[in-house]
């Protein structure tokens, strides 16, 4: 039991039925919310330590729900969606949403990101930031600006390093074209972002073993990018 | 339509009233000037009796002002030219006086009724335009187009004073004409008689087809000029004392209907009823071609309607599907995990069930925006590199015992495009999975991008059976399925019809080309993007 208490929001009882029954081995205590409303009144009470939020709820908009959350709770907030709401999923995560599982989703699928949350949540500071990031064959030492690939150092210009830092500091999570525009350029206006997408191959041709087929800094399509831990 | 008869009455009783006025004017002006004819000079009198004719050709028009001068000329002889009482003229020199008051009021009366008609003629054509401009207007401007034919119908009859006149309209030259206005002359029994009949066809019919004008003559014998040129302004005067007349109604070299009109007594017309009538079959061509404009625009109104129902309604049973599916496929999975018995492969066929029905929605759900319009797409730089990489991965679940073999050049330059990634990424997935579905297991799929001037161009490419030269562009179809594939294999049918239509909607084409040596190849090309960053 690894968290000790999720808050299910969603507005179809059987959803919540089903993810109660499926989270059941995650965590001690499992709140109930249909509405956004009530939801954020839930977060606010019972201070969940993890909140799993269906879209398209009755009242509220999901972005909405997500910035109130966000406002004093920075406990993960797991998105279910449909698949087809790309463009959703973007303004969930960027109003301060975590993470997404896409309807319909296996049990496996949810417990893994539920577990993967807890254990960001439990584990914060940010990864690499105590130390160096190994995933693969790879170190990533944001502290030293310093990515060796199999002992080798990798050379990166400065926006890939952008990139990289960005990635890496919510590594395991997708991270928003938005929140990369922000975090790398400090804007997502200008011509440099249009080739966001340009300077990730160039850093998968640096990083990964096959550009075409990565396993370190996968798409999230239509959402961004996410730097992988386990590869 | 008693008002014109109560107008035409009034005039007359008017015109008598000006009469009577003039002469009592000339016979109390004579009186007075008797009274002082010893003090009066010739010239005081012609200029008094001057005054009075002009007056009256002013008031009374040409004939009165005429009238008045012989009057006032006897009157000026015998009254105050010496001796009184007689036409006789003492002086000759006075005869000269005589005929100088003359020759001036007869000319002066003249010119003047010629000005006041000039002005009353500007005045007639002043009010000509504004009733043509007024029937424009209404033409294009009443709520119902057919209630502007029925105007310029009313307009025509009255106008011409003919018994009849209809507007005929062409809507599908099978179904025949179909009569949009009639008006008849209501101070007679209404002539309801049928257009005459060419052939066993309605004549309406024939001149429809041949956008030529023809009549019925007094006799009762057509005249239909065969030979006609349909391009030449309607000749009139060749129409003159026909019975019933029927003009095609056009609109640039199309003729969208037809005018008749019937006169038992024979069709007379003036020469400016000719240019009136060539102007209001123009009116009357335009109306019919709004009406058209009007029902087009409403039957595409009514189809967006249904199309946004349709839309709503997808959209609402998608998601109402996609809670239940979401259930059942968990559910189904963890009964497949809480200990089936080993071999038992019913839970996780139910998991593989929803997961097909979820994509048929899904499909469903595209094809629906994808001809309702309402496709948002976020096209962006991206490279393709990203994109074959997002559809390996997402294809991999279902590429089966198929190796998938990228190719690439690893020293190549980045290739961008300009497109909708997470749309591109649906082509190419659906392309992999049916490259595996059609493809004898173990055989290695291809997948490569290139760039092709202004284009980036993704092959996927499969040893499969290919497809026969006659299926080549029906694959695209939707709810198209091969003949002879297992039901269990095929989908919907919707795969390629979605693919083609989402590269078709940002500028991409999909295509396909046998494969040399057999099998399929698959083309997507997209925009390559313009230029790349420094």
């Amino acid at each position: 039991m690894a968290l000790a208490s999720i808050l299910v929001v969603d507005d179809e009882p059987k959803i919540r039925a089903l993810v109660h029954d499926i989270l059941r081995s995650e965590t001690g205590r499992i709140l109930d919310a249909a509405t956004g409303r009530a939801a954020i009144e839930a977060a606010e009470s019972a201070r969940p330590e993890l909140i799993v939020l269906d879209l398209g709820l009755p009242d509220m908009d999901g972005a909405d729900v997500c910035r109130a959350i966000r406002g004093w709770s920075s406990a993960p907030i797991l998105v279910l969606s449909a698949r087809a709401d790309e463009a959703e999923k973007a303004a969930l995560l960027d109003a301060g949403a975590d993470d997404y599982v896409t309807k319909p989703f296996s049990a496996v699928e949810l417990q893994a990101r539920v577990r993967a949350l807890a254990r960001r949540s439990r584990t914060a500071p940010l990864p690499g930031s105590a130390g160096p990031l190994v995933v693969g064959g790879l170190t990533i030492d944001t502290a030293k600006r310093r990515v060796e690939r199999d002992g080798a150092e990798v050379h990166l210009t400065p926006t890939e390093w952008g990139v990289l830092r960005a990635l890496v500091a919510s590594a395991g999570r997708p991270v928003t074209h938005r929140q990369l525009f922000l975090a790398v350029w400090g804007n997502s206006e200008g011509d440099a972002p249009l080739y966001l997408r340009v300077y990730v191959a160039h850093l998968r041709r640096k990083l990964e073993v096959d550009p075409y087929q990565p396993r370190l800094i996968l798409t999230e399509p239509g959402v961004g990018y996410r730097l992988a831990l386990e590869p | 339509m008693t008002a014109p008869f109560g107008a035409e009455r009034r005039a007359a009783w008017l015109r008598l009233l000006v009469w009577a006025a003039a002469f009592l004017a000339l016979g109390a002006a004579t009186a007075l000037m008797l009274l002082a004819r010893h003090r009066l000079d010739k010239a005081h009198v012609a200029l008094v009796y001057l005054m009075l004719v002009l007056g009256g050709s002013a008031a009374g028009g040409r004939w009165l002002g005429l009238t008045m001068a012989a009057a006032a000329f006897v009157a000026f002889d015998s009254l105050f030219l010496p001796p009184y009482n007689t036409l006789v003229v003492a002086n000759p020199l006075d005869w000269l006086v005589l005929l100088a008051f003359l020759v001036t009021s007869v000319v002066a009366a003249q010119l003047l009724t010629r000005a006041q008609q000039r002005a009353e003629d500007a005045r007639r054509r002043a009010d000509e335009v504004e009733r043509f401009a007024r029937l424009g207007s209404e033409t294009l401007n009443v709520a119902r187009a057919e209630d502007a034919l029925h105007a310029i119908a009313a307009v025509i009859r009255a106008t011409l004073d003919v018994d009849r006149c209809d507007i005929y309209v062409r809507d599908d030259d099978s179904a025949g004409p179909r009569l949009a206005a009639r008006v008849t002359d209501p101070r007679r029994d209404p002539v309801d008689a049928e257009p005459p009949r060419l052939d066993g066809r309605s004549l309406v019919a024939w001149v429809h087809s041949h956008g030529i004008a023809a009549s019925e003559r007094a006799d009762g014998t057509l005249h239909v000029p065969v030979d006609a040129n349909p391009d030449a302004p309607v000749g009139w005067t060749e129409l003159a004392g026909a019975r019933t007349i029927l003009v095609p109604l056009r609109v640039r070299t199309r003729t969208v209907g037809s005018l008749l009109i019937m006169a038992e007594r024979g069709l007379v017309l003036a020469a400016e009823q000719q240019v009136f009538l060539d102007a209001l079959t123009y009116y009357a061509a335009l109306g019919i071609e709004r009406a058209r404009l009007a029902a087009d625009a409403a039957s595409v109104e009514a189809m967006r309607e249904a199309d946004r129902l349709k839309n709503a309604l997808l959209a609402t049973v998608s998601h109402d599907l996609r809670t239940p599916l979401t259930t059942i496929k968990a559910l189904a999975h963890a009964v497949t995990e809480e200990g089936a018995a080993p071999g038992d492969r019913r839970a996780s066929s139910i998991e593989e069930e929803a997961d097909r029905l979820t994509a048929f929605v899904a499909d469903l759900l595209d094809l629906s925006r994808l001809t309702g319009g309402a496709l948002r797409l976020a096209p962006a730089v991206n490279t393709a590199e990203d994109l074959i990489g997002a559809a390996a991965a997402r294809a991999a679940g279902v590429l089966g015992d198929h190796p998938l073999s990228i190719v690439h050049d690893p020293d190549a330059p980045v290739l961008t495009g300009y497109f909708d990634f997470v749309h591109a990424l649906r082509i190419v997935v659906n392309l992999l999975e049916n490259a595996a579905k059609y493809s004898p297991s173990g055989t290695a799929i291809e997948l490569g991008a290139r760039q092709d001037g202004d284009r980036l161009v993704f092959t996927v490419a499969d040893r499969g059976s290919g497809v026969p030269y006659s299926e080549r562009e029906r694959i695209f179809e939707p709810f198209y399925r091969p003949a002879g594939v297992p039901a269990d294999i095929r989908g919907a049918g919707l795969g390629l019809a979605i693919a083609r239509g989402l590269a078709a909607a940002q500028e991409g084409t999909l295509t396909y080309e046998a494969r040399p040596g057999g099998g399929s190849l698959f083309h997507l090309t997209l925009p390559a993007a313009s230029d790349r960053p420094a």
